[in-house]
Formats: C-alpha cells, sequence, structure tokens
C-alpha cells in the first residue's frame, strides 16, 4: 500500500436488503484539493468500473460506498487522474463490521440467565454479552461461538444491565474487521424487563 | 487430490487450535500486502497443500516448519485416501542444523497460507 | 486411551500388570510441553522398566522419558498434537505394553491460583476471583473452572459451581452468618479440539461470613 494513502474500509451485511453495503475511504494529505478517482471490479478479468457514489471531505473526494451481493474479491484502484496511487484486492468480509444484535431473549433459572439471540448466518464469530448490576464498576463479558450464552452466579434480586455484539475470529478474518455496535441496554430484574435500575456505584 | 472427501470441521477444529497460532508463530507480526483468492473449500484446501509444501525460488524450506508438518498430518487425518506428503524426519534434523533465514520469500508464502486458511475457515 | 500388549511375547502369566496412566500439560515451560506418565500399580517393581513415545512427533520418530522417583516425564516442543501417538513400557528392548494416545486429548490444566473472596456490603455477596496461567498460552486457552465452597466445619459438604470466566459471586443469603468458609477451584479443557482432565485443586482461601447485618471479617 503506498505509505502516503491510508485507507480506512468497513463492510456490513444489510440483512433486509441482502447486500454487503461497503465503505472505502482515504485520506490522502499529500494530494490536497484533487478529487482522486476510485475504480473497482470483482473480478480481475473485468474492466474497472468508476465509483458511482463517491463521499467527500471539503468538497473532494475522499470515499466510496458500493454494495455488492455476496462476499466477494473487491479489486480497486485509487488515481490521481490516470496515474495508479495505490492498488489492492481484498475480501469483502475481511473488514466486516457485523450489524448489531437486537432480538435478545432472557431464560432466567436458578441464579443464572440464558442470553439467546438468533446468529448472524456468516461462519467465524464471537457472541459477546456483558453484564453489570448496579453494585458492579464494570462491565463483566462471556463470550460463546453462538448467540447462547449462559451467566451464573446471578442474583435474581438485583438489577442488571446486559447488552450485547458480535466480533469476528481472527483465525477466519484476519485482524481488518470491526465489532459491531453494542445493543441497546436492557435493564432485568426478578427475571423480567425494568427501566428503573439506578447506577448505584 | 482434490480434496473433496474431508471431515472440514475436523480440519478447521486443528487449525483454529494448533495451526492458527503455529503460524502467527512463524509470521511474528510481519504484516504482508499479499492476497491470494480460493473460492470453495477444495480449491482453498488444494491451494494449502501447494503453497505449504512446493518450494519456490527464494523459499525452499517451509515444509519443515511446524505449521508444515502439522497442516501435513491435519490433511492425512482428515481426508480419507490423502497420503500427505513425506517429509523425512532425520533430513529435516540435517537441514534444521544449518537453519536457514526466514526470508522474505518465505514470509510472502505464509501470508498466502494464511489468507488461504483464513477463507477456508469462513466458508467451511 | 484404548490398552493393547505388544503382542504374543510372553505367556499370560508371566506378564505383571504394567497398565500405566498419562497426561499432558502443554506449554507448561515457555513452549515446552510436559508428558508424565505412571504405572497404575504404585507398588510395582519399576526397575530397568522404561518409558518410549512414538508417532505424532517433530522431527524425531521416538522420545525416551525421564524417570524421576517412580514417574515418568518427558519435557519437549516436539509433540505435533495432531493424531495420535504410541507410549510403550520398555524392559530393555522389550515393550511389555503399549497404548495409543493422543497428546491433546489427555490434557491436564495446570491449576488455578490467587483465589481471593471480596466481601461487598451493600451487594450482600462476596466477590470470588480466581487466576489461571491458561490466559496467555497460545493453545488450550479455553477451560471450565469447577469452584468448591464449604462450611469449614461441615467436613464433607461441598458445594460446586461450573464457570468459564474467572469471577463469580456469592450470594450473602445462601451462606450461614458468622460462619467460616474454605473456597478452591480447579480447571478441565474446555475446546473443541483439546480435552482432558481436571486439574489439581488450587490453594484454598478461607474467609467468614459476617453475622447477619455487622460488618464482615475477612482472613
Amino acid at each position: 500500500m503506498s505509505a502516503d494513502i491510508i485507507l480506512q474500509i468497513s463492510s456490513s451485511f444489510q440483512h433486509c436488503l441482502k447486500v454487503y453495503s461497503i465503505c472505502v475511504t482515504w485520506n490522502a494529505s499529500e494530494y490536497p484539493g484533487t478529487n482522486l478517482t476510485f475504480l473497482q471490479k470483482l473480478s480481475s478479468n473485468e474492466a474497472y468500473r468508476p465509483c458511482s457514489k463517491y463521499t467527500l471531505q471539503q468538497g473532494y473526494t475522499a470515499g466510496c460506498l458500493l454494495e455488492v451481493e455476496k462476499d466477494e474479491v473487491l479489486y480497486f484502484s485509487i488515481r490521481n487522474g490516470t496515474h495508479p496511487l495505490l492498488s489492492k484486492s481484498l475480501w469483502i468480509s475481511s473488514y466486516l463490521k457485523p450489524r448489531s444484535l437486537s432480538d435478545l431473549s432472557f431464560q432466567w433459572h436458578q441464579g443464572a440467565v440464558t442470553v439467546t439471540c438468533s446468529d448472524l448466518w456468516y461462519k467465524g464469530l464471537v457472541y459477546e454479552i456483558q453484564h453489570k448490576s448496579t453494585f458492579d464498576a464494570e462491565w463483566q463479558s462471556k463470550e460463546a461461538k453462538t448467540c447462547n450464552v449462559t451467566l451464573d452466579s446471578l442474583d435474581a434480586e438485583k438489577c442488571y444491565f446486559f447488552r450485547a455484539r458480535v466480533k469476528t475470529l481472527e483465525s477466519s478474518y484476519g485482524s481488518d474487521t470491526y465489532p459491531s455496535d453494542w445493543s441497546e441496554v436492557i435493564r432485568q430484574q426478578r427475571g423480567k424487563l425494568t427501566d428503573l435500575c439506578q447506577e448505584k456505584s | 487430490y482434490n480434496f473433496t472427501d474431508c471431515d472440514f470441521k475436523n480440519i478447521k477444529d486443528i487449525y483454529q487450535d494448533v495451526i492458527h497460532p503455529e503460524l502467527n508463530v512463524y509470521i511474528n507480526g510481519v504484516s504482508e500486502e499479499t492476497f491470494l483468492k480460493c473460492i470453495f473449500i477444495p480449491d482453498c484446501l488444494i491451494k494449502i497443500e501447494h503453497f505449504t509444501f512446493k518450494p519456490i525460488y527464494g523459499c525452499a524450506s517451509l515444509a519443515k516448519e511446524t505449521f508444515a508438518k502439522q497442516t501435513n498430518a491435519t490433511l492425512s487425518l482428515g481426508c480419507s485416501g490423502y497420503s500427505g506428503i513425506q517429509i523425512n524426519n532425520t533430513q529435516t534434523m540435517k537441514k534444521r542444523r544449518k537453519r536457514e533465514v526466514k526470508t522474505d520469500k518465505c514470509l510472502e508464502q505464509v501470508s498466502y497460507l494464511i489468507e488461504l486458511w483464513r477463507r477456508f475457515s469462513r466458508i467451511s | 486411551e484404548s490398552g493393547y500388549a505388544e503382542n504374543g511375547d510372553f505367556d499370560d502369566a508371566e506378564m505383571d500388570d504394567y497398565s500405566f496412566s498419562c497426561y499432558s500439560q502443554l506449554e507448561v515451560d515457555g513452549s515446552q510441553h510436559l508428558l508424565t506418565c505412571a504405572f497404575d500399580d504404585p507398588d510395582i517393581n519399576s526397575t530397568n522398566m522404561e518409558f518410549e513415545i512414538c508417532g505424532a512427533l517433530l522431527e524425531v520418530d521416538c522420545l525416551s522419558f525421564n524417570k524421576l522417583q517412580g514417574v515418568y516425564l518427558i519435557k519437549t516442543k516436539k509433540f505435533l498434537l495432531i493424531g495420535d501417538s504410541k507410549i510403550c513400557v520398555k524392559l530393555g528392548r522389550k515393550s511389555m505394553t503399549c497404548k495409543k494416545m493422543n497428546i491433546v486429548k489427555i490434557v491436564k490444566p495446570e491449576a488455578p491460583f490467587d483465589i481471593r473472596v471480596v466481601y461487598r456490603k451493600g451487594a450482600n455477596d462476596f466477590e470470588v476471583t480466581f487466576n489461571t496461567s491458561h490466559l496467555q498460552k497460545k493453545y488450550v486457552k479455553e477451560l471450565m473452572h469447577e469452584v468448591a465452597y464449604r462450611q469449614e466445619k461441615s467436613e464433607n459438604d461441598w458445594m460446586h459451581m461450573n464457570l468459564s470466566s474467572t469471577k463469580l459471586m456469592l450470594l450473602q443469603r445462601k451462606l450461614q452468618p458468622n460462619a467460616m468458609y474454605e473456597i478452591k477451584v480447579r480447571s478441565i479443557p474446555n475446546t473443541n479440539y483439546f480435552e482432558g482432565f481436571w486439574s489439581e485443586w488450587s490453594p484454598s482461601f478461607h474467609f467468614r461470613t459476617p453475622e447477619t447485618n455487622g460488618p464482615g471479617e475477612m482472613d
């Protein structure tokens, strides 16, 4: 990668649209006031196509948004006019940012709670559930390879905060991915949803 | 060998728990700008075997690395009819004595392997 | 582990019972692994008896064990960690009995340590934390832990809890007030690939529960 162009790439899968949306942004401080062009293709023997949806910064191209139906190899080139500054190819999924989890459900049983949600369809993910009571200063984490995590030694009398997110396994995706955003924080007391938890500590 | 008749789950478990940590030991944080594509699972394993065991100019020694022997054992155990690559232990000891420096070409080869294994792990 | 004697060398009558058991500890000393074997019969006459492992090794075909007070040990980096090995009891060059074993299926984790209990007055509970060397390892990183606690005066009335993290809460209302408790923890591999046995118990920690409403006294 050319040292003077700093890339940021993230891809997320839009479940309702069934497409990957990819956001490539670049910081080309050595080319101020220049509209760099972004060309891309999905097969090595195709011709490059120009970006159809640029993002701008101070009126100049600074990124490209694109959508792809499945996990493919993206070949792209960033150019100053016709002069290529950086060319790269990558699996879209290796820059994956999974979507955040929304459908968490809780099953309380004897001082433990099992948190479940529907697994995302792609593999090599780790589901992280965090919890804390109003007496705890920090979140406590537990991870599992499916969205079915049992948290032990809880006191049903206490009020607990829960949140969840998805991370990718480094052995499957490498280290350029992003964890999903945290789910909304959910409060539970005596096995029921509640809004009344006040932070004590 | 076309790597279609294999226990992909078992191979994936061994890759994630044994081979992946060993590849990280070899690459030791060096990040190479490499990219190599494999689409389907057998295609990935064919390329993994090729890049692990086929000596090339500038990197003739990967076959004796720990991750390579682990890959050899994994494919032999996981794929029926696959007899693996013959790596003579004693011959490796002689070669190991005049330890070959980890060449850039070998680091590049291992970066390809990491990409291929990751892809295999995502789709199996 | 399936055990089998070497075929046909001895009449059954002549053969003592050379059955043995082994366990492995991975990355017990840096990247060195440790394999420990011992005869199941502690009273067996093990003079001139040697152990040897062959197969699923790096760079060598076989390795011999060292003998230390009746226990046979190998500390090495040469375990391939894939596939079966054959471990034999040898008398001179004769194999008395052999077993097929897979190093990654007989893993005995190192015992957890640093178990502590902190009373949390406001929360009416006890925060139990402990440490394990396995968090820093390359291979056997995921463990299941078993915490056991009892009132010191009730000999065998242990309560048990399984968890995969290294922190748990004991509820004050579930313990006797103003009583001395003992608590300890052990671990077992908890991954798809590595399996094995419970570790030794950690050293115990002793703590006293507060009187029903008074401040708790710690050990």
